[in-house]
C-alpha cells in the first residue's frame, strides 16, 4: 500500500518541522508547566508522604502542614489507648528564626519529634547520627538550606532562637513549598526554644495502626475521643496540604493558563500549518477523488499527516523537556514528569493534532473532482 | 458492445440567485469497446461538462446515463466514487501526479484506492509501465521527468486495473507536438490492444488521426458525429 500521507508529509521537510516544532513547543510548554507544579505540589507534601504515618491527628482546620497549631500534647495518650492503635507519637512542625553568621536572620520550619527513625524521617541521611539529637543543643539541617542559609558544614553552630545550637547532620530532600529549610531536633528540646507557645503543646500526633486493624474505625474513635481536632487519612493530608496552595496562591490557576495556551499555540500551529498544506494540494486531493476515492480516503491522509506531525512533536518535546531537568535542578526547582503524565500529554498531543486537521476536513469535504479539470 | 452511453444529457449551473445556465441541452452518445472517440469543440461548448459527467464526476440535470451497463442515478451521488473506481480511467491536461510519490508509486496508489493492495498492485503498476516504456523510469519522481513522460505515466495509470472506459482530458495540450503524436499513437495502441473505449477531449486537430470517430459539441449539443477523416 503506497503511503501517500507520509510521503507528501515528508515532501515538504520546511512545512514538516515547522508543524513539528509547533507541536514540540507546545508539549515542552506542557511538560515544564506541568511538571514544576508537580514539583512543587510534592514540597507541598513531601514529609507527609515520607513519614510511615497512617493517620495524622491535627488541631481543628489546619490549613496544610507547614501551618500547624498547637493542642495539649496529652491528646496523644487518649489515641494511644484506641483499638487498633500500634503507636502514636507526638510531632512538633514549628517555624523558628536562625540568626547567621553574616547577622541576617532566616526561618526555619522545624520538625520535632521524639524518635525520628521510627518514623522514617528524614528519610535521607547525607551524615550525622539521629541518635544524638538527644544529647545536646542539636540539630539537622536539610542541604537545601545553603540558598538561604550560605554554605555549611556539621560541627557549625546557628542561632534559633536565640540559643546557640550546632549542627550535627544533614539531610537531603526535605524542602517545604516555601523553599524555607527544614531543620530536624528533638521534640523536647524544640518545646524549650519555644517554651511560650510549645510547652506541653504538640502540632501533630501520627498514628500507626496495627496490620489488619479498620482504618475507618480507629479514626472514627480518634475522632470521637478528641472532639477539638482532625483526624486525616496519610492521602488524605498531603492532597490538603497540596489543594491548599493550589486554592490559596495563583499557582494552579497559572498553570492551568500556561497549559491552555500551549496547547493552543500547538493547535494554531498544525492547524495553519496542514490547512495552508491542504489548501496547497487541493488538486491532488481532487485527483484522489477523480480516481475513486471518496472524502474517507483523504480524512485518513490528512489524519495520519496530523498523527505523524503529533509523535515526532511529542518526542521532540519530551526530549527537550528531559534535557531542561539537569538545568532546572540547578536552580533547586524538580520537573516531574511521571510516566502516567507522559502518556497523558502523548494522547492530548494526537487529539490537539486531530483537532487541528479537523479545520482541512471541513475543506476537503467540499472539493469538487471537476477541478482537475480546470488548468 | 456499449461501454458507455448518454441519453438526452443535460446539465444546468446556477449563478448567482435567479440565473440559470444550461451548458449540456440534451446530448446523447455511445461508446463501443475498444473504440476512439475525439470529442471536439470551441471552449464554453460544455465539452468538459460532458467529460465529468460521463466521468461520474458530475450528475446531469436530466437524461440518463449508463457507465458499463449501471446506470446512473443522480439521486445517489454516494454511488459515484464506486463507478469511477471500477470502470473508469482518467488522462489530465495537467498529468495530475503526486509530485511525492515515484512514477512507479503514482500507478500503484490507484490502484491501491481501486482496491488492489500489495503484492498484485506492484506487479500491475509495473506492468502499465513497462506498456508505457517507463521501466526504467519508475523510481523517479515527477520532478525529475519530462512533459511526455509524465504524460505517460498518467496514461499508465489510467490505464492500470480493468477500468474498461478511458477518458482523457486535452491530454496533448501541454507537450509539443513531436511528444503529443508519440504520445497520442501509444495511447492508441493501448486502448486498441487491451479494448478499452477511449474518449478524448481536446482542441488538437492531430487526434483525430488516431480515432475512429469524430463528435463535435456546439453551445451545449452535438453538432456533427461521424467517422475521422
Amino acid at each position: 500500500m503506497v503511503d501517500l500521507a507520509t510521503k507528501s508529509l515528508l515532501h515538504d521537510r520546511l512545512r514538516f518541522v515547522i508543524t513539528v516544532s509547533g507541536v514540540a513547543f507546545a508539549v515542552t510548554l506542557v511538560f515544564v508547566q506541568v511538571g514544576l507544579f508537580l514539583g512543587l505540589l510534592d514540597n507541598a507534601s513531601v514529609t507527609i508522604d515520607h513519614i510511615s504515618a497512617d493517620l495524622w491527628v491535627t488541631s481543628r482546620n489546619t490549613p496544610n502542614v507547614d501551618f500547624a497549631h498547637t493542642f495539649p500534647e496529652t491528646s496523644v495518650q487518649r489515641v494511644r489507648s484506641v483499638p487498633g492503635v500500634a503507636r502514636a507519637d507526638n510531632l512538633i512542625v514549628w517555624f523558628m528564626t536562625v540568626n547567621l553568621p553574616s547577622g541576617a536572620q532566616e526561618g526555619t520550619l522545624v520538625y520535632a519529634l521524639d524518635d525520628f527513625r521510627r518514623w522514617n524521617i528524614p528519610w535521607n541521611v547525607e551524615s550525622g547520627d539521629l541518635d544524638d539529637l538527644k544529647r545536646g543543643q542539636y540539630f539537622f539541617l536539610d542541604g537545601s538550606a545553603v540558598k538561604r542559609y550560605g554554605p555549611f558544614a556539621p560541627g557549625e553552630y546557628r542561632e534559633i532562637l536565640g540559643q546557640r545550637m550546632k549542627i550535627i547532620g544533614r539531610t537531603k530532600d526535605a524542602r517545604s513549598f516555601t523553599t524555607t529549610p527544614i531543620s530536624f531536633m528533638d521534640f523536647d528540646r524544640a518545646q524549650k526554644l519555644s517554651s511560650q507557645q510549645l510547652t506541653n503543646r504538640t502540632t501533630y500526633i501520627l498514628v500507626k495502626l496495627a496490620p489488619g486493624a479498620d482504618v475507618a474505625a480507629a479514626r472514627a474513635e480518634i475522632a470521637r475521643r478528641l472532639p477539638y481536632n482532625d483526624v486525616y487519612t496519610r492521602k488524605e493530608w498531603a492532597t490538603r496540604s497540596r489543594n491548599y496552595w493550589v486554592q490559596s496562591t495563583g499557582i494552579g490557576l497559572n498553570m492551568y493558563i500556561t497549559v491552555f495556551l500551549g496547547c493552543l499555540v500547538g493547535i494554531v500551529v498544525v492547524a495553519q500549518t496542514l490547512y495552508t498544506s491542504t489548501m496547497e494540494h487541493l488538486k491532488e486531493f481532487g485527483t484522489v477523488k477523480a480516481i475513486g476515492g471518496g472524502n474517507l480516503d483523504i480524512y485518513r491522509i490528512l489524519g495520519k499527516q496530523a498523527a505523524i506531525a503529533a509523535v515526532a512533536g511529542f518526542l521532540l518535546g519530551a526530549l527537550m523537556s528531559f534535557a531542561m531537568r539537569p538545568v532546572i535542578a540547578k536552580i533547586d526547582l524538580k520537573l516531574i514528569i511521571t510516566p502516567q503524565f507522559a502518556a497523558i500529554v502523548f494522547v492530548g498531543s494526537i487529539l490537539m493534532c486531530l483537532g487541528a486537521a479537523m479545520i482541512s476536513f471541513r475543506k476537503v469535504a467540499s472539493i469538487d473532482p471537476a477541478l482537475v479539470f480546470r488548468g | 458492445m456499449k461501454v458507455l452511453e448518454g441519453f438526452e444529457v443535460t446539465k444546468e449551473f446556477r449563478e448567482g440567485r435567479a440565473e440559470v445556465v444550461p451548458v449540456l441541452k440534451g446530448v446523447s452518445l455511445a461508446l463501443e469497446r475498444g473504440e476512439i472517440v475525439s470529442l471536439e469543440g470551441p471552449s464554453g461548448s460544455g465539452k468538459t461538462t460532458l467529460l465529468s459527467i460521463l466521468g461520474c464526476i458530475l450528475t446531469p440535470s436530466s437524461g440518463r446515463v449508463v457507465v458499463d451497463g449501471e446506470e446512473i442515478d443522480p439521486g445517489r451521488p454516494g454511488q459515484l466514487p464506486a463507478i469511477r473506481r471500477k470502470s473508469i480511467g482518467f488522462v489530465f491536461q495537467q498529468f495530475n501526479l503526486f509530485p511525492s510519490l515515484t512514477a512507479l508509486e503514482n500507478v500503484e496508489y490507484a490502484l491501491n484506492v481501486k482496491g488492489s493492495k500489495g503484492a498484485a498492485a506492484r506487479r500491475e503498476a509495473e506492468r502499465v509501465l513497462e506498456a508505457v516504456d517507463l521501466s526504467d523510469r519508475k523510481d523517479f519522481l515527477p520532478r525529475d521527468l519530462s512533459g511526455g513522460q509524465k504524460q505517460r505515466i498518467a496514461i499508465a495509470r489510467a490505464l492500470a486495473g480493468t477500468a474498461p472506459i478511458l477518458l482523457a482530458d486535452e491530454p496533448t495540450a501541454n507537450l509539443d507536438s513531436h511528444i503529443g503524436a508519440q504520445v497520442l499513437e501509444l495511447f492508441r495502441a493501448l486502448a486498441k490492444k487491451e479494448d478499452r473505449a477511449l474518449l478524448i477531449v481536446t482542441h488538437d486537430p492531430k487526434v483525430r488521426s488516431i480515432a475512429d470517430r469524430v463528435l463535435r459539441i456546439r453551445d451545449g449539443q452535438i453538432a456533427a458525429d461521424g467517422l475521422a477523416a
